[in-house]
C-alpha cells in the first residue's frame, strides 16, 4: 500500500498543477503541489527513515527526468528533506499537529532552495518579494490545507502498516 | 547533526562532485533525451495519461457547471454577435474563393498559412512550475517534431521543445528563455508591422514584442498574429492583443506589451500545428539559455520562431 500511495501521489501532482496559475486581481498566483514529499516526510517520521530516503531517491530521479530535465536536483532534495525530517524526530514530539507544521516548513525550505538554484542558473529573474508573495505563500497555504485534509489518512495508513509488521514479527 | 567519520566525509565529497557533474551535464543538453531518459519519459507518460483521463473528466464537469451558470449572459451576448456573424461569414466565403482563384493564377499552391492540425491531450504540467512546460500525449511516432507550434482554439501557447516516441514537451510562451522567439506581425488598420516576440514580463504577466519599425504606427488593442517568416510556425495564428506601446532602450525601434489570447491555466486539449509549407531549420541556440541577443552584429541572425 505504501509504495502504491506514493506512485498515485506522484502522478496526481501534475494534474493538480494544471489548475495553476490562478489569476486574481490581475496577479498570477502559483500553487505548487508537493503531495509526494509531504507523504515521504510523514513516512520518515512515522515509519522508516531509510525507506523514505530510498523512495525520495527513486521518485526524485523520476521527477527530474520526466519534468525538469536537470538530473540531480530533486534526486538530492527529496532524500535530503526526508533525512532532515527523520533527524528532527529525535528532538520533537511526534504529535500530528507538530508533524504537519514541520512538513510544511520543510517544503517551504525546499521551495527556497529551488528558487535560489533557478536564480543561480538564470532560469528565472523573479525578485524575491514577488516569489514570496505569488509563489511561496500560496503554495504553502495550499499544501497546508491538503495536509490538514489528508495528514491523518497518511498517519492511519502508516500506523496500519507498522501494526501489521509488529504482528508479523510476533 | 550526527558526528561525521572520515569515511562519511569522503562519501559526501564524492557525492557532491558527482552531483555537480550530473547537473551540469544535464543542463548542457536539455533538448535531446538520451535513451534511458526517453524510456523513463515514455513509461511515466503512459501512467500519467491513464491518470489524466479521469482528472480531465472531473475538470470537464467543473467547467460545465461554470458555463451553465453563465448561460444566460452568454446567450445574450452571443445573440448580438450572431447577427454580425452571418454578414462576416458571407464576406469570408467570397474572400476565400477569391483568394483561391488568385492563388491559382499565381501558380502558388502552398501557403504559409496551411498546417495539418494534430490533436493532443495535455497529460501533465511541470508541477514545480519554474519552467513553463506542459507534457502532451503525442510524440515522434505520431509525427510531432521539435519546434512545432502548439495552439489552442484561442491562440498560440508555445512550441515543442523535446520529443520522445510517445510524449512531447511544450515550452509555453510564458518562458524566461531569451532564445524563445516568435516572428510576429501586428495587424493594425493602416499598416503591417513586423516584430519579434522576445521574452515576457513577469511583473505584468505579458509578452514583449520587440524590434518594430518605429516609423509604423501601432495602437493599443491591435491584434498580433504569427508571421510565418521564422520558418517553422504557420502564418496567422493569433498571439494576443497589444496593451501598451513604448520605445525600446536605444530609441531605434518600438516595443509593445501583449496580452496573450490563449488561457494558460486549465489547458486540456491542444493542437500541434504541422506546417504544410517547407520547414526551414533554424538555429535556436540549441535550446540553451545562452545569450544570443548581444553577440551578433547582424540583425536577424540566430533568430527563428
Amino acid at each position: 500500500m505504501i509504495p502504491l500511495t506514493a506512485i498515485i501521489l506522484f502522478l496526481l501532482e501534475p494534474e493538480f498543477a494544471l489548475f495553476s496559475p490562478i489569476e486574481w486581481n490581475g496577479e498570477l498566483f502559483y500553487f505548487v503541489p508537493r503531495f509526494l514529499i509531504l507523504y515521504l516526510i510523514f513516512l520518515s517520521i512515522y515509519y522508516n527513515p531509510k525507506r523514505a530516503v530510498l523512495y525520495g531517491l527513486i521518485f526524485g530521479l523520476l521527477y527530474d527526468v520526466f519534468y525538469i530535465d536537470i538530473i540531480g536536483l530533486y534526486t538530492v532534495l527529496y532524500p535530503l528533506v526526508c533525512y532532515i525530517a527523520s533527524w528532527s524526530v529525535k528532538y520533537i514530539h511526534q504529535h500530528l499537529t507538530i508533524t504537519t507544521i514541520l512538513s510544511v516548513l520543510l517544503v517551504a525550505l525546499m521551495e527556497m532552495v529551488l528558487y535560489y538554484f533557478f536564480l543561480l542558473i538564470q532560469f528565472t529573474n523573479l525578485p524575491f518579494m514577488e516569489f514570496f508573495m505569488n509563489r511561496l505563500i500560496p503554495s504553502i497555504l495550499a499544501n497546508f490545507l491538503y495536509l490538514m485534509m489528508l495528514g491523518w489518512a497518511f498517519k492511519y495508513l502508516i500506523d496500519a502498516r507498522v501494526l501489521q509488521k509488529i504482528r508479523e514479527l510476533s | 547533526m550526527p558526528h561525521f567519520t572520515n569515511k562519511k566525509i569522503i562519501v559526501l565529497l564524492v557525492g557532491t562532485i558527482l552531483l555537480v557533474a550530473l547537473i551540469s551535464f544535464s543542463l548542457r543538453d536539455r533538448q535531446n533525451a538520451t535513451l534511458p531518459e526517453q524510456f523513463i519519459k515514455d513509461s511515466v507518460g503512459l501512467a500519467q495519461s491513464i491518470v489524466a483521463k479521469p482528472a480531465n473528466y472531473i475538470t470537464g464537469i467543473f467547467q460545465n457547471i461554470q458555463s451553465l451558470l453563465n448561460t444566460y449572459e452568454e446567450n445574450q451576448r452571443l445573440k448580438t454577435r450572431l447577427e454580425d456573424f452571418a454578414v462576416l461569414q458571407a464576406e469570408v466565403n467570397t474572400l476565400k474563393s477569391e483568394n483561391e482563384q488568385l492563388r491559382e493564377l499565381l501558380n502558388n499552391e502552398d501557403s504559409l498559412r496551411d498546417y495539418e492540425p494534430l490533436r493532443a491531450t495535455v497529460i501533465a504540467r511541470n508541477p514545480d512550475q519554474w519552467e513553463e512546460k506542459i507534457i502532451i500525449n503525442k510524440g515522434s511516432s505520431h509525427g510531432v517534431e521539435k519546434n512545432m507550434a502548439v495552439i489552442t482554439t484561442k491562440g498560440l501557447i508555445g512550441k515543442i521543445s523535446l520529443v520522445t516516441p510517445f510524449t512531447s514537451e511544450v515550452e509555453l510562451l510564458y518562458t524566461n528563455n531569451p532564445n524563445f522567439r516568435v516572428s510576429a506581425v501586428v495587424q493594425s488598420e493602416k499598416n503591417v508591422a513586423y516584430g519579434l516576440i522576445e521574452g515576457y514580463d513577469e511583473e505584468r504577466n505579458e509578452l514583449i514584442l520587440k524590434r518594430i519599425d518605429s516609423s509604423l504606427e501601432i495602437n493599443k488593442g491591435d491584434k498580433v498574429v504569427t508571421s510565418g517568416l521564422g520558418g517553422i510556425f504557420p502564418k496567422g495564428i493569433l498571439i494576443g492583443e497589444i496593451t501598451e506601446v513604448t520605445t525600446e532602450d536605444f530609441g531605434l525601434t518600438k516595443m509593445a506589451y501583449i496580452k496573450p489570447a490563449a488561457d494558460f491555466s486549465m489547458l486540456e486539449k491542444v493542437i500541434v500545428a504541422k506546417r504544410s509549407a517547407t520547414v526551414i531549420d533554424g538555429s535556436d541556440g540549441e535550446g540553451t539559455n545562452a545569450d544570443l541577443t548581444n553577440n551578433t552584429g547582424i540583425p536577424g541572425e540566430g533568430e527563428e520562431e
